[in-house]
This record gives structure tokens, sequence and C-alpha cells, in this order.
């Protein structure tokens, strides 16, 4: 079932001459994990901020085309409507929590949306024990590390308890580690709470076992989509400069060499069980 | 900046931190209200004693110095305002002066003005420090939010304190970068010197902008102004201690009252000279 349907979607920003997305049709499934990527300045974000109504309402310009998600036409209904059903995390964690602690920010969504209290505390500890950071719940959110800080704004969303999570590069301003870390949070609420997965990410090494689909924009366009191993072995999303991953480099290295590997792998330990399942049949 | 030091707050925790905040502003206030009603030195020497107390029960004795000893060099303006002004224009606010100042006792009452007149400054600022130093900026702005104030203006407020050590970072960084490429702070004159922080100043302004875009961005994505009647992960309560404080400040306010109407306060001048 479609969450999210865009058809023929084009936005230009007030005072730019060219359109930023140009007739972007996609469909994203409830409960798909779906992975956003391409090259800098392809306009990623901008179809993110289309999702939760930020793209018109909050930056005007000129949006025309069809998009709805959760059922709601964006272009009627206010950015508060939209975001009880769609949760944006943003690429800087500093910038995007406000309350002078983590479990105020946690509940900054839901004061605004008026809840009870007694109810808002449940909610609270709730989405901080889904983000696992239970233990932060009273410190300083500044006085934080950059993973930390990004998964109070995992919860910070989490807590309004969205269909929908959009994270635009959540991890850029991580290490490998921190990057890791949020990757596997963002899959358990996929996967345990069947909550719909985009991710903005150049890095798939890491992500691409998460998804399920992914979407290749090229100069605001929508150039591919399909399943990770579909497009990761695709020429076209090559020549576009994917951030293909390592194991499905070698996937191709060896089948230019007369190897062919029984299925594609998208992750090391994959691409070790496979080359350990041909030598021993060998 | 010493004196933003002393406002500067830590998370501990104590009886005194542990007030409502409205009832810590309540005290604090009637403390300014008095230091206002009273004039003479020895009563505002009492008055400067009346936060110790709270100082020493909240632990913050090093932190409540530091913004005391923040305050001096303001307090010596004062001091030598005050006492310059008065010995040009001995008027008949100062008592048991006549005429020009010559004798000793004329200088010693002229002392004892400025030296009240500093005094009652020091007051307000040590009393207002203890407020700040233990009323954390999230439970002010609740107070602020339970007493009716607009909540824009809370948010407005917490959020502010929440961004300072950001900015400062930031104002430090560009600073270093400036300086890396060659930029003298420290040279020229006046004019110079000020015209040496605009390169500090505008990449400063252009990133607070930005980030401020990006806060808006995310407010509105976590469904800001979704109602009208917001609620609060918090609640302020008045508990027993908040009561008793209340009572003290109370009983202090009335105490005071008929001193001020009663008994006149005697000045160290005339206990001296006559
Ligand atoms: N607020 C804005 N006002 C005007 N133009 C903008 C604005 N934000 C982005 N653009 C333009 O829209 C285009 C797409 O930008 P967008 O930020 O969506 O790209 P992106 O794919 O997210 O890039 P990146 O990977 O660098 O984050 C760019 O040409 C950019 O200059
Ligand atoms: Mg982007």
């Amino acid at each position: 079932m479609a969450i999210i349907e865009t058809k023929d979607l084009t936005y230009t920003y007030p005072g730019a001459t060219t359109p930023s997305i140009q007739d972007v049709s996609v469909t994203i499934n409830k409960g798909d994990f779906v992975i956003l990527t391409g090259p800098s300045g392809c306009g990623k974000t901008t179809l993110c901020r289309t999702f939760n109504g930020l793209v018109p309402h909050f930056y005007n310009g000129t949006l025309e085309g069809e998009i709805t998600v959760s059922g709601l036409k964006v272009a009627d209904h206010k950015i508060h409507e939209l975001a009880r059903h769609v949760g944006l995390v943003f690429q800087n964690p500093e910038n995007q929590l406000f309350a002078l602690s983590v479990e105020k920010d946690v509940a900054f969504g839901l004061e605004n949306s008026a809840m009870p209290r007694d109810e808002m505390r449940k909610r609270v500890d709730w989405a901080l024990q889904m983000a696992g950071i239970s233990e932060l719940s009273e410190r300083p959110p500044h006085e934080l590390s950059g993973g930390q800080q990004q998964r109070v704004a995992i919860a910070s969303v989490l807590s309004m308890q969205p269909d929908i999570m959009v994270l635009d590069e959540p991890t850029s301003f991580l290490d490998p580690v921190g990057a890791e870390k949020i990757f596997k949070v963002i899959n358990e609420l996929n996967k345990k709470l069947g909550i719909t997965i985009i991710l903005v990410e150049h890095r798939l090494d890491l992500a691409a076992k998460y998804a399920n689909k992914v979407i290749v924009m090229n100069e605001g366009t929508v150039a591919l989509t399909g399943t990770p191993r579909e497009i990761f072995t695709s020429e076209k999303a090559r020549l576009i400069g994917v951030g293909i991953p390592k194991a499905t480099k070698l996937y191709q290295h060896l089948k230019r060499q007369g190897v062919t590997l029984k299925t594609v792998p998208v992750t090391t330990e994959e691409t070790a069980n496979l080359l350990l399942e041909m030598l021993n049949h060998d | 900046m010493s004196v933003f030091e002393g406002f500067k707050f830590r998370k501990v925790s104590s009886v005194i931190h542990n007030l409502d905040p409205r009832v810590k502003f309540f005290f604090v206030c009637i403390l300014f209200v008095m230091a206002i009603m009273f004039n003479q030195f020895l009563a505002l020497v009492v008055l400067f004693f009346i936060p110790l107390p709270f100082v020493f029960m909240a632990r913050v004795n090093r932190q409540w110095l530091r913004s005391l000893r923040g305050a001096a060099l303001l307090a010596v303006f004062i001091f030598a305002t005050n006492f310059i002004f008065g010995y040009f224009y001995p008027s008949s606010s100062i008592p048991h002066v006549d005429g020009a100042i010559d004798t000793s006792m004329e200088y010693f009452a002229l002392f004892e003005r400025a030296a009240a007149m500093t005094l009652r400054f020091v007051v307000l600022i040590a009393s207002f420090s203890v407020f700040f130093l233990t009323t954390s900026p999230d439970h002010l702005g609740l107070a602020l939010q339970q007493s009716h104030v607009p909540y824009e203006f809370c948010f407005a407020f917490t959020t502010a304190v929440r961004f300072v050590p950001v900015l400062a970072d930031e104002a430090q960084t560009i600073m270093d970068a400036q300086k890396a490429r060659g930029l003298e702070l420290e040279s020229g004159n006046f004019i110079k010197r000020v015209r040496n922080y605009i390169p500090i100043l505008i990449p400063l302004i252009v990133n607070a902008i930005r980030r401020s875009l990006e806060l808006a961005e995310a407010m509105e994505s976590r469904a800001w102004g979704a109602s009208d009647k917001r609620t609060n992960l918090y609640k302020l309560n008045l508990k027993r201690a908040d009561i008793t404080m209340v009572l003290i400040t109370v009983l202090m306010l009335i105490i005071a009252l008929y001193i001020w109407l009663f008994i006149p306060v005697p000045s160290l001048t005339s206990l001296l000279f006559t």
C-alpha cells in the first residue's frame, strides 16, 4: 500500500530560475526502508522537504504536480498536521535540538500537540528507550556527542509516533561507529514498529543492507529506482557516481574475471559467505 | 566576563535549588524593594547579609564571590561618582552637611553616603546572583510560562540560553581562523580596534541567521503551533519548603516596613561624631 505517492512533482525555490526537483514520480510503500541517494545538489533534501510540507509551506516557491503522504494531500495541509505522520531528522544535530534537557526536547512535539502530561511522560520514556538513550534523559543536549545528539533527534520525532521517518544524511557528522549505531536504531524502528524509513545517505556500505529499495536522483530528477541489488549492479548508477558498496564492487570485479557468485552481495559478510560456499563446493 | 560567570547555572541539587523559581524571584524582588526603601549605610549592611545563609545552603559560595568580584569595578565606579558628585554638590541630601565639605565629619558623612549607594548596588547583584546561580534556565522558562507569559517569549528565552555557549564557541573559532589569516585584533587606536572586529562579526551573524533558519525548520517539523493550548512536560508545584520561604519573605518585608515607618535608622556619622 502506497504511503507516499508523488506525480510529476516539480518545485522551484523562490527567486531561483530552474526547478530544484523536476517531474519526480515515486511511490513508497508502507513499511519500506528506502535509501535516497545521488550526487550533491541533485535535490534530495528538497524532495524530503516536500514529504512534510516544508516545501511549499515554509519555503514558499512554486510546487507543481501532486504529492500525497499518509493519505493527505500535502498542498492542502499545514506542516503541523503532516508532522503527526512524518518525522524529519536533519543533518546537523546541533540545530534541531533546542531544549535544555534531552527529555524536554523529546517532549517538544507532544507539548505542541497539547498532549496531557501523564500520557506525554509515557511516550517520552518509550521514545528514549527505543533510541537507547534512557540514561541521558536529564542531560543538556548540547553537552552530548554528535551520535548521542542524533539519537535524541530521532527520539524527538519518534515520540510523535509517525508513520514515516525521513532522515536527511543523519550520519554525515559522525564517525563510522556512530553511524552504524544510528542505522541499527533506524532499522529496529522499521522492522519492529513498521515505520516507513526514508534515509538520505552517501555511505551505502553501512546502510545498504537494511534497505529494500533505493532511489537514485540526478540533477533534480529520479534517475533510477529498484532493489539495492538491481541498482548497485546497474551501469547507470556507476556513471552517476552512486557510492556502490565495496562488496558489490568485488562481485562485479570477480564477474569480469569469470567468477560469478550465486547472488549479488551488498555486505562484506554476505560476500565472505558466498566465497566460502563457492570454495567448499569446488 | 566574570560578572556573567556569577549568573551561570550549574546543575546541583540543594534545598535552595529545588525551591520554586517564582518563590525565589519573589524573595529577590522583596530584597530589591528593601534596598530601594533604605538609603542608610547600616540598613544596607544588614540587607547585604540576608542572602548569605542561602548562598551557603546552596553551596554556591565560590561562584557567588566570583560574581561579586566581577562587579567590583562597577562598584568602584559608582562609589567614585557618588563621592565626587557629592563633593561638588553637597546638597541637603547628605545628612550632617551644611555648606561646603570641609570638616572631617562632613567628609565622613559624604563617604558614608557614597558607600551606602555602592552597597545598594552590591546588594542587588548579590541577591540576583543567588537567584540565577540556583535556578535552572529550564525552571525559569517554566516559571515564566506558568505566570502566563506568552509561550513564544519563554521559548525564545530558553533557546537563547541554550545557544549562548554555542555562539561563544563559534565566535572563538572564527576569531582563531581570522587570526590565523593575519587579522590583528589588538592594534591601532580605538576606532581601528572596533573595525578589526568586523571580519569576526560578519561570519558570526551569517552563521547565526543560517542556524536560526535550520532551527525554524526543525521546529515546524515538530508540530510547532499545532495547538493553542500547549501543554508542558513539567509542572511547578508549591511544596512545603516554598511556602516556608514565602512566609520568611513576607515576614522580612513586614519588619522592614515597620522599621521604615517607626524606627529611624541612625547613620554611622551621627553615631561616631555625637
Ligand atoms: N533554501 C533554498 N533556496 C534556494 N535554492 C535552494 C535552497 N535549498 C537548496 N536549493 C537549491 O536546490 C538544489 C537542490 O538542493 P538540495 O539541497 O535539495 O540538494 P541535495 O541533493 O540535498 O544536496 P546535498 O547532497 O549536498 O545535501 C541546489 O541547486 C540548491 O542550490
Ligand atoms: Mg541535502
